[in-house]
């Protein structure tokens, strides 16, 4: 009786989800005119929406299982990855990088490279992205059946059409305006499920001080944030030079999916402040995602849990009780929902703007763009779709597609920075730093490195190979570097002589 | 050096990432107030963005002190 119950308060709140965000892109469906309305919804995004916006594409379904996964196995040390492989680089952000992008009006990551460097350097980095966000799709896509599969009980094919057609649909309609609106109150639903689960735990442990004692007395080391260097997971060096100071910049400052909110402010100051906001529940996130890995850890009968990425399922599945397990399993759709509709959005930027705009067809009408983005949409969820079926045949397909990005991440972001901070680094300095620092992450992944030094060492090696380079080619012109240079305004002489004479009337 | 540094004990991992942190906060209370303000038609107190990051990074420090 009581299980029945819970599976229809379930099946209830997962439809009124379904529902309410489907009506999202009836909702926006009327204000699309243009692919500046599409892409970045008509640049007129607040910045609370940004930051929300941001957190809940971040946060993922496999982002709760795995986090709870490793704070099961490791402790505290995996809210390094909200903390310090997050905040000093929203900030670093938001302060610098940020405001280039906007002022320049570009609509991606690589437009803006391949401004400041060189054609080569933009198709590479589009090529890179577009390719990983496409077949991100269908790993979203197969974890959203699975999950429905698990509590719901229809079966997986069914499940993924239905995330598809409901996902599909806002996305195609109403573009990043309806993806972004949809990400606040699917972050909203995140959190009341996070804040349900962490109430249910304290109280059963009689209190947050009791818990946190006995977690102290039976698992020490679960509540030290840095680990030795020797642990195989989060070596407390690799976690700093890796994880604070190049996977997480490159993931703050260069991803297209994060990234485009902000180009979609309505100003400079709510694109910078609505990075910084995100970073308030980014602090928040651990709550989330490790918390329900120390309940595990506490309540689980010895032999309960074999694998550490069974310890989210368990607690859900365990420990909450009807109509709280109903809620954090919209928490977990709504998690991955925020994950593929900005994935199927900042996917078709990609396509259409640097590489159908650029090289299929130049010059046509901004209507006719407008249709390749929402056609391109349409074939990206038929490609997931029918692309997750075959991620269940390779289960370290995830895993292998974030050994993949973590070969890029160094060298996009020593590109990245080199191009904003120095104007003397080239076009050539830069195709060849990226270039060559994605041979030697490629090199150092064969020797079984640690992912995070691959990060570190090719992230170093971009960098020292974009200013060699740079020095022996000819600096570029000014009027190239115009706008796109940090502090480049103060040593640009013609610049100076204009303002000279404005003064002096 | 790998094994000059696993000699290091674990609270030096603390203190090189709070030397970080107030690096970061040092560098953020430089940044001067015309480009703060840049974009926003007032200039109010909370709209100071150097204000929500020195937050954001004493949260982190006292984070990382607990822990």
């Amino acid at each position: 009786m009581r299980e029945a119950l819970a599976q229809h308060i379930d099946l209830f709140l997962i439809i009124i989800y379904l529902l309410a965000i489907f009506l999202f892109g009836v909702l926006f469906r009327q204000y699309i005119k243009n692919t500046e309305d599409y892409f970045l919804a008509g640049r007129a995004l607040p910045w609370w929406v940004i930051g929300m916006s941001i957190i809940g594409t971040n946060i993922g379904a496999y982002d709760y299982v795995g986090a709870a996964g490793g704070a099961y196995r490791f402790g505290i040390a995996q809210a390094n990855y909200e903390w310090l492989g997050a905040i000093p680089a929203m900030v670093v952000s938001a302060l610098i990088i940020i405001p280039y992008y906007w002022k320049n009006k570009v609509y991606t990551v690589p437009e803006y490279l391949g401004r400041r460097y060189k054609e080569g350097v933009r198709v590479i980095e589009a090529v890179i992205y577009g390719v990983f966000l496409v077949m991100l799709l269908g790993i979203f896509f197969w974890a959203s059946g699975i999950m429905l599969h698990t509590y719901i009980g229809w079966s997986i094919g069914f499940s993924i059409v239905i995330t598809a057609v409901v996902v599909g649909f806002y996305t195609i309609s109403g573009g990043l305006a309806a993806v972004a609106i949809t990400d606040v109150v699917q972050l909203g639903i995140m959190f009341v499920g996070g804040f349900a689960v962490a109430g249910v735990g304290f109280v059963k442990a009689g209190g947050v001080l009791k818990f946190f004692q006995a977690l102290k007395a039976s698992h020490p080391q679960h509540l030290k944030v840095f680990l030795p260097l020797d642990n195989p997971a989060y070596p407390w060096l690799g976690m700093i030079l890796g994880l604070g100071l190049v996977l997480s910049p490159a993931w703050w400052c260069a991803n297209q999916s994060i990234i485009q909110r902000t180009l979609g402010a309505k100003t400079e100051w709510d694109a910078r402040a609505g990075m910084l906001f995100a970073a308030f529940p980014k602090t928040l996130i651990p709550i989330l995602v490790v918390l329900p890995g120390f309940f595990a850890l506490m309540f689980a009968p010895a032999g309960a849990i074999k694998n550490p990425d069974q310890a989210l399922p368990w607690v859900v599945k365990n420990f909450l009780p009807p109509g709280i397990g109903g809620l954090v399993f919209v928490a977990f759709i709504a998690a991955l929902h925020s994950s593929v509709d900005s994935t199927l959005n900042s996917a078709a930027t990609l396509w259409t703007k640097d590489i159908y705009q650029r090289y299929i067809k130049k010059n046509a009408s901004d209507e006719h763009y407008l249709l390749v983005g929402r056609l391109l949409t349409f074939a990206f969820i038929v490609f997931g779709v029918l692309f997750a079926p075959f991620t269940e045949k390779f289960p370290g397909i995830y895993v292998a597609m974030q050994t993949l990005l973590s070969f890029f991440q160094g060298p996009t972001l020593a590109t990245l920075l080199l191009g904003v901070l120095w104007w003397r680094a080239t076009g050539w300095g830069g195709l060849i730093g990226l270039s060559s620092g994605v041979a030697l992450a490629v090199a150092l992944s064969l020797f079984k490195v640690n992912f995070l030094y691959v990060a570190w060492w090719s992230f170093v090696f971009s960098l020292l190979t974009n200013a060699i380079v740079s020095h022996l080619t000819p600096p570029e012109p000014p009027e190239k570097l115009r706008g796109l240079v940090y502090g480049y305004l103060e040593r640009d002489r013609e610049f100076a002589r204009a303002v000279e004479r404005r003064i002096n009337g | 050096m790998g094994e000059l540094l696993k000699g290091l004990p674990l609270y030096w991992a603390k203190i090189i990432a709070t030397l970080l942190y107030l690096l970061l906060a040092l560098w953020v209370i430089t940044r001067p107030s015309h480009f703060i303000f840049r974009g926003s038609r007032e200039r109010k107190r909370w709209k100071d963005l150097r204000l929500w990051a020195l937050v954001l990074i004493g949260i982190q420090i006292i984070l990382y002190l607990i822990f």
